[in-house]
């Protein structure tokens, strides 16, 4: 009988240990119908940098702010601004980074390191 | 020899393989319930890591976004690529969105209906970005209800209007001498709003059909918009004005009412101008709920019921 309690019990704790490897490592639950603050970093950032894009089209503040309130984000001058900076920290492109700049100058938060974006004419179609 | 074999008195060797399972030193594992116990561990351990605590949602991809937030994708997939006019990342950003349907660009015309249906495009900054999808989805050949509710050659995308509140200035001290009081004083005139106007080509004419006193239709502005022949006109902008907004809606967005009805909620203490921007004059005087009572005594706040006619 002990034979059998120490092998099902030493059974049991190595299937878990691969249970849980297989449900949370290589195959964890993929969500669907997830609200939009859960979205990951990057694509916050390309949608941020979209709707930055947008404010350059058509000037829209509120409309750019109602746009990124679905990024569950508070304080959205706050966000904007260190999207901004992140962007010129990580030198990402400039086209982005002058769209960004852009909005959060609209948005009251114009920074020391920004300023130089504000003076960049972006080229037609770009 | 053992005494088992001692015992039993069997040599052949046969007999010794079969003795040999009783005689081998046993061990402490059954390999056989081991393996029982590894099977029933993983599905336990898989149970748990999916339905008890599953990995934090974090890390989401815009193709596991609900309906609603896919859309609001969408609407900033096609307001960027109004200023970059990249197709390819445009349409590669659509595909990554595994939208229903397989025709990205199909949907963004389905999406722009549903917009439009759902009052979205109410507002100026909604119904631009609706107007830059149906440019997007049009140039592709394609096409959607928007295409109806919202004619191309309705109005031009109005402007963000950028409203400069005077300062107040502080009235100057009273003079020591008194002024006499006499009919000549100028009387206090009610507040005017200073609205900045597109070009008016002022083909609608406003006209005020009732005021009326309704409890469940409280404090409403209800606008038809008809052509010279009666024919109601859907997909008409209207926008109504008071001193600290706007908002601009259309016509036909609420089906069940009339292709020529659009409505609109007042708010007590407010007054509204409205007009058919680029299409006709504010309305001459200001439109306010004010209280009244209703056939069976009951308080209420007046509704107007406007039409706009091409003069």
């Amino acid at each position: 009988m002990s034979r059998f309690f120490i092998s099902i019990i030493i059974g049991l704790v190595i299937g878990a240990i691969l249970g849980l490897f297989l449900g949370w490592v290589q195959f964890p639950v993929e969500f669907v119908n997830s609200p939009a603050s859960s979205l990951t970093t990057r694509y916050k950032d390309e949608y941020t940098v979209m709707i930055a894009n947008g404010y350059r089209g058509d000037s829209d503040v509120q409309g750019a702010i109602e746009r990124l309130r679905i990024l569950g984000i508070e304080n959205v001058p706050v966000y904007v601004q260190e999207t901004a900076e992140r962007y010129i920290t990580n030198s990402r492109v400039v086209e982005d980074i002058v769209a960004l700049v852009a909005l959060s100058n609209a948005l009251g938060r114009l920074t020391p390191i920004m300023e130089p974006y504000l003076e960049i004419v972006a080229p037609e179609g770009q | 020899m053992s005494d088992y074999e001692n015992y039993s008195g069997k040599t052949s060797e046969a007999r010794l393989r079969q003795r040999s399972r009783y005689t081998r030193p046993r061990t402490y594992i059954s390999w056989s319930w081991l393996i029982v116990g590894v099977a029933l561990g993983i599905v336990g351990g898989v149970f748990f890591a999916w339905n008890v605590a599953p990995v934090e949602e974090f890390d989401t991809v815009p193709r596991q976004l609900r309906m609603e937030d896919r859309a609001n994708y969408v609407v900033a997939v096609m307001l960027d690529y109004n200023i970059t006019n990249d197709l390819d990342t445009a349409l590669q950003r659509l595909i990554d969105l595994n939208l229903p349907g397989d025709d990205p660009i199909q949907q963004v015309a389905e999406i722009a209906c549903d917009l439009v249906s759902t009052g979205y495009a109410s507002s100026s900054s909604g119904l631009r970005a609706v107007r830059v999808m149906m440019s997007f989805y049009q140039n592709l050949e394609r096409s959607g209800c928007a295409d109806e509710l919202l004619p191309a050659n309705s109005t031009p995308l109005p402007q963000v209007v950028q409203i400069t509140v005077p300062t107040p200035t502080l009235a100057p001290p009273a003079s020591k001498t008194p002024t006499p009081i006499g009919p000549d004083l100028p009387t206090a005139t009610a507040s005017s709003f200073q609205i900045p106007t597109s070009t008016n080509s002022r083909q609608f004419e406003y006209f005020v059909q009732s005021t009326f006193c309704d409890v469940e239709l409280t404090a409403l502005i209800e606008v038809r918009v008809f052509d010279f022949d009666g024919t109601p006109l859907p997909g008409q902008p209207i926008r109504v004005r008071w001193n600290s907004g706007e908002s601009l809606f259309f016509t036909g967005l609420k089906p069940e009412r009339g292709a020529e009805y659009a409505d609109f909620q007042m708010e007590q203490g407010r007054e509204y101008l409205i007009e058919m921007p680029g299409l006709s004059d504010p309305s001459p005087t200001p439109l306010s709920a004010e209280p009244c009572n209703t056939e069976t005594g009951q308080q209420a706040l007046r509704s107007y019921r406007i039409v706009f006619r091409p003069n």
